[in-house]
């Protein structure tokens, strides 16, 4: 009912305003048998003036109510340099928005036909254009060195710390695999072929290399404050992508085709609580949970590539500690690997040709191979 | 290329009289299937509108799921049936929304409706030629066009619902047929690429006429640099079209050759639930390579028109002569070159190798400068002009002031270290909704404001043009500014309720929300307009009547679109195509308020060149 009786208030509407118009056409001002425009260009010679003040204080409202409620200051080392960067880029383009409109608008106001002036038959001035050919290359190729810079340090692998930990992260519909190498630090090797791979084995882990022993899963993503991580980036099924706002750290997950990002978290999530128990807007109260937003927070990880129907549901929990907390979290995780159980079910085992069926039928086990 | 000389010895020899072009002329002949370039023009243009509603329509639709995400719309169900159940839009359907809203707004919109529109319209009429280089492959373009719709159209009508996969149509959630855990990737997605498939065609007939019209036809004296920008705009567009979709064909050919025939070209070590499937070898970001290779250059296609028609327009309603024609020119071209080498700054974060990402930044971030080039002569344009501030100049400004604002955050998304963040998130939508979206949509609507009167001889009406302009102006800002202030929130999301990082920003996507329907409905008012104005607008008023064929100039421009008399007759000119002898920006000159075209140099006037 509400939706018909608003449908019929915007007919109503329309065919007022179109009444309007026909009206205004019958009794438009006329000179020299040319409808004449001088009113009207007069009128939205103000109106001209009127948007320029609204569009900037539209503007300041929206740096004054969204600004505190933008993500907080970055957690990582490069997402500063990246910030930086960011909000000096803003700065430059702020100038310049500010300067052109100003210019098109208030030209648009002074010079509009109302004012009986003539128009200045002025077609080119080679000497401007080099002007403004040459001043917008000169900032530019300052942000252009300033961006290859930071780029090219973000993914240099020279750069990198040799005592960095590495995590696995794969991307599947609709959820996140965490791989941690375990006490071993290194990885037990994938083998991506039917052999492998099954149902019970979605990362198609090779249980015969010993490194994979101590391979865990881990439900939350667990970083080191100040300790250097090399993500380790796969997908099973369709394109993901591994996000971490609070890190500024995105890179795709491509079936088939390995990425990484590495990257240095500085601020704990204990530290970032107490950060922002000193901003204003993490003072209110969450609905939700019904305390204040900054005791909650947590850093999270999402998919930021249209990944299938529940997309917006690939979230994980991140969390950063102190090296100490880490390792205790640590000594409490299971590995994956569940040593053979041949001796206490020899039906199951056997014969070299039921091993032959198994690489076109994968049936493999965990821990079974 | 022969089809072109032929009628080019044909337009030449036909200067004596006009009888032959008005032969008897059906229904079928005159509105259906017309070889007309106006008559094209205006079929281009209203199934563009079309276009325009319904995708305008699913953007307001998803738009009720992003600003409410916990309220339900009963009314919803009655007209969506299963894809709406308690009226809440599915999960599914959403995808499906905001993939249609983009490949109707793209292709079906701002290509074809905007390039058809106004290159069909304005490329013979202001060279000076009778018709297009080929009037029948002009025809056959609209009508693959129409298909193309036509097959788009009918993919929302089948059970499994149309494409979702996203506008872009990435393997390998695209790449595989029939397979559960996929979205919308059944016979939706077959459609789409078929779809697509007659819209390039459709698009490289056009784009070839286009170009073989503005080189091989343009009337006596009309040397290069005597074209208007509209010109120079249309046929650069059209050079970019034609080099460009052959790369998105093939894609789309090998993406279906994945679908249908089991072929890797962009598959590898596919695993779904735990079972590794037999694709072996191929690479998902190849299908991006030659889907952006395309893509990005597309976004020119649509913005380059515009600003043509924005040039134009600000120059004739201004009454002074665009600042810098050959500065114009020649940024127009340095932009379709750069255009060709930027495609991977979709693509930053793909893990391509990092020399690549800095080696498109810096071609990316150098699009700046003929952009910046533009902006600023645009400006000069305006500046001491006799400004008339009709509705058709009022789109061209606003057409500026989006193109400064959106394009500046392009400065900030080329930049491949800052892009890391932004990529995929909403500052990215809000980014290019307003430089190649709402712009475009500006320069169009600007063309046609300022050019019905030559479609329909009658003006559209001038208060709502203005309440349009007003609501669109506003309400765009509305939308997209603030939008720009969702730096961290990844694009494409149902819902961000399942993050706390994400749930701050309810209030704004309701208040976008609001503004988004507003200005739908301000869009349904230019229709309205549209229509209205066809058969009750204001007539063009009559200047001069010479051998029974009325003239009029409705803005006292100087191209030869209105040498032609107001009725449109087939071949536009009753006698010979009149020839031309000075450039097309003579306004405010000696003395005069414009000089057309086709009037000659007074003794010992030098020409402006």
């Amino acid at each position: 009912m509400v939706a018909f009786l608003s449908f019929a208030i915007i007919v109503l509407l329309f065919v007022v305003l179109v009444l309007i118009a026909r009206a205004q056409e019958l009794t438009a001002d006329l000179k020299d048998g040319k409808v004449s425009f001088h009113n009207q260009s007069k009128f939205n010679g103000y109106m001209m003036l009127g948007f320029l003040v609204f569009m900037f204080v539209g503007a300041a409202m929206c740096f004054k109510i969204l600004t505190p409620v933008m993500l907080p200051e970055a957690a990582s080392e490069h997402g500063v340099k990246t910030d930086f960067l960011f909000n000096i880029t803003m700065l430059i383009i702020g100038i310049v928005f500010v300067f052109t409109q100003i210019a098109l608008f208030y030209f648009a106001y002074r010079y509009n036909e109302s004012h009986g002036h003539d128009s200045y038959f002025y077609p080119h001035n080679n000497t401007l254009e080099v002007v403004w050919t040459v001043i917008p290359s000169i900032v530019l190729t300052g942000l252009i060195a300033m961006g290859m810079y930071e780029w090219m340090h973000i993914f240099d692998p020279e750069a990198r710390d040799k005592k960095m930990m590495v995590i696995e992260a794969t991307g599947k519909q609709f959820n996140w695999m965490l791989r941690y190498s375990g006490k071993d630090g290194k990885f037990g090797e994938r083998l991506i072929d039917q052999a492998h791979v099954s149902p019970t084995n979605e990362l198609g882990i090779n249980w015969e290399d010993p490194k994979s022993h101590d391979d865990f899963m881990a439900d939350k993503l667990y970083l080191v404050k100040n300790k250097p991580v090399l993500m380790k980036l796969g997908a099973q099924d369709v394109l993901h992508s591994f996000f971490l706002p609070h890190f500024r750290v995105k890179m795709d997950c491509v079936p088939g085709i390995p990425t990484e990002f590495y990257f240095v978290p500085t601020m704990t999530t204990e530290e970032m609580r107490e950060y922002l128990k000193t901003q204003p807007w993490w003072q209110g109260i969450n609905p939700e949970t019904g305390l204040p937003r900054w005791e909650t927070f947590k850093y999270e990880l999402a998919c930021a590539e249209l990944c299938g129907k529940s997309h917006f549901g690939m979230q994980r929990d991140v969390v950063v500690v102190e090296q100490k907390e880490y390792d205790e979290w640590l000594a409490k995780q299971t590995p994956m690997y569940v040593p053979p159980v041949a001796e206490t079910a020899p039906a199951e085992t056997p014969a070299a040709d039921t091993s032959k069926a198994e690489e076109k039928k994968p049936t493999a086990m965990l821990g079974r191979k | 290329m022969e089809t072109a000389t032929a009628a080019h010895t044909d337009h030449h020899a036909d200067v004596h009289g006009h009888e032959e072009h008005h032969h008897e002329e059906t229904f079928l002949t005159k509105y259906i299937f017309s070889q007309d370039h106006k008559m094209i023009s205006k079929q281009f243009l209203i199934t563009g509108i079309f276009w325009g509603i319904v995708g305008g329509l699913l953007s307001v639709l998803f738009r009720l799921q992003l600003g409410w995400p916990n309220e339900t719309f009963p009314f919803l169900e009655s007209f969506l049936g299963k894809w709406a159940e308690g009226g809440k839009i599915s999960q599914e359907f959403y995808y499906a929304l905001v993939t249609m809203h983009g490949t109707i707004l793209v292709f079906f919109v701002l290509t074809g409706g905007l390039s058809g529109t106004f290159a069909n319209l304005l490329i013979p009429y202001q060279v000076g030629s009778r018709d297009m280089a080929s009037p029948f492959i002009n025809m056959l373009s609209y009508w693959f066009f129409l298909g193309a719709g036509v097959v788009m159209f009918f993919s929302f009508f089948i059970q499994t619902g149309p494409a979702s996969g996203g506008w872009t149509a990435y393997p390998p959630i695209n790449g595989l047929r029939d397979t559960a855990v996929n979205l919308g990737s059944g016979l939706g997605f077959d459609l789409w690429i078929l779809g697509m498939t007659l819209f390039i065609v459709s698009a490289l007939l056009g784009g070839l006429n286009y170009i073989a019209t503005v080189l091989n036809m343009r009337t006596k004296g009309m040397n290069m640099f005597r074209l208007p920008l509209t010109i120079w705009a249309l046929m650069f567009t059209a050079v970019i079209g034609v080099l460009s979709f052959p790369a998105l064909l093939a894609g789309c050919v090998l993406l279906e050759f994945d679908r249908l025939l089991d072929t890797s070209f962009y598959l590898n070590n596919i695993i779904i639930n735990g079972n590794l499937l037999g694709y072996k070898g191929g690479s998902p970001i190849l299908f991006q390579h030659l889907f952006w290779f395309l893509g990005h250059p597309e976004v020119y296609i649509i913005i380059l028109p515009a600003m043509g028609l924005v040039s134009e327009v600000l120059s004739t309603h201004s009454r002074k002569p665009v600042f810098g024609y050959k500065a114009m020119v020649f940024s127009i071209l340095a932009i379709l070159v750069l255009s060709f080498i930027v495609w991977a700054h979709h693509m930053f974060v793909t893990g391509l190798n990092p020399n690549l990402g800095a080696i498109f930044t810096l071609f990316t971030l150098l699009i700046a400068i003929p952009s910046a080039i533009k902006v600023f002569n645009w400006i000069g344009t305006v500046w001491r002009g006799k400004v008339r501030l009709s509705t058709a100049n009022l789109f061209a400004i606003g057409f500026v002031s989006m193109f400064i604002s959106g394009g500046l955050t392009g400065i900030i998304l080329g930049n491949s270290a800052i892009d890391i963040q932004l990529h995929d998130t909403m500052f990215v939508v809000a980014h290019f909704h307003i430089v190649m979206g709402v712009s475009a949509f500006f320069g169009m609507f600007a063309g046609v404001y300022n050019w019905f009167p030559r479609l329909y001889g009658r003006y559209m009406n001038e208060t709502l043009g203005l309440i349009h302009f007003y609501v669109t102006l506003i309400g765009a800002y509305a939308i997209f500014f603030p939008m720009h202030f969702m730096t961290g929130l990844p694009r494409r999301y149902y819902t961000y309720a399942n993050f706390e990082t994400f749930n701050n920003f309810n209030f704004l996507a309701e208040f976008i929300s609001i503004a988004a329907i507003i200005v739908f409905l301000g869009q349904v008012l230019f229709v309205i307009n549209f229509f209205y104005s066809i058969f009750k607008g204001r007539r063009v008023e009559v200047e001069k009547t010479v051998d029974g064929y009325d003239y009029g100039n409705p803005w006292g421009t100087t191209t030869l679109e209105w040498s032609s008399p107001i009725e449109r007759l087939h071949g536009n000119w009753p006698g010979d195509i009149p020839a031309v002898h000075r450039w097309p920006y003579d306004y405010s000159v000696n003395g005069r308020e414009y000089i057309p075209q086709t009037e000659a140099l007074k003794p010992g006037e030098v020409p402006h060149e």
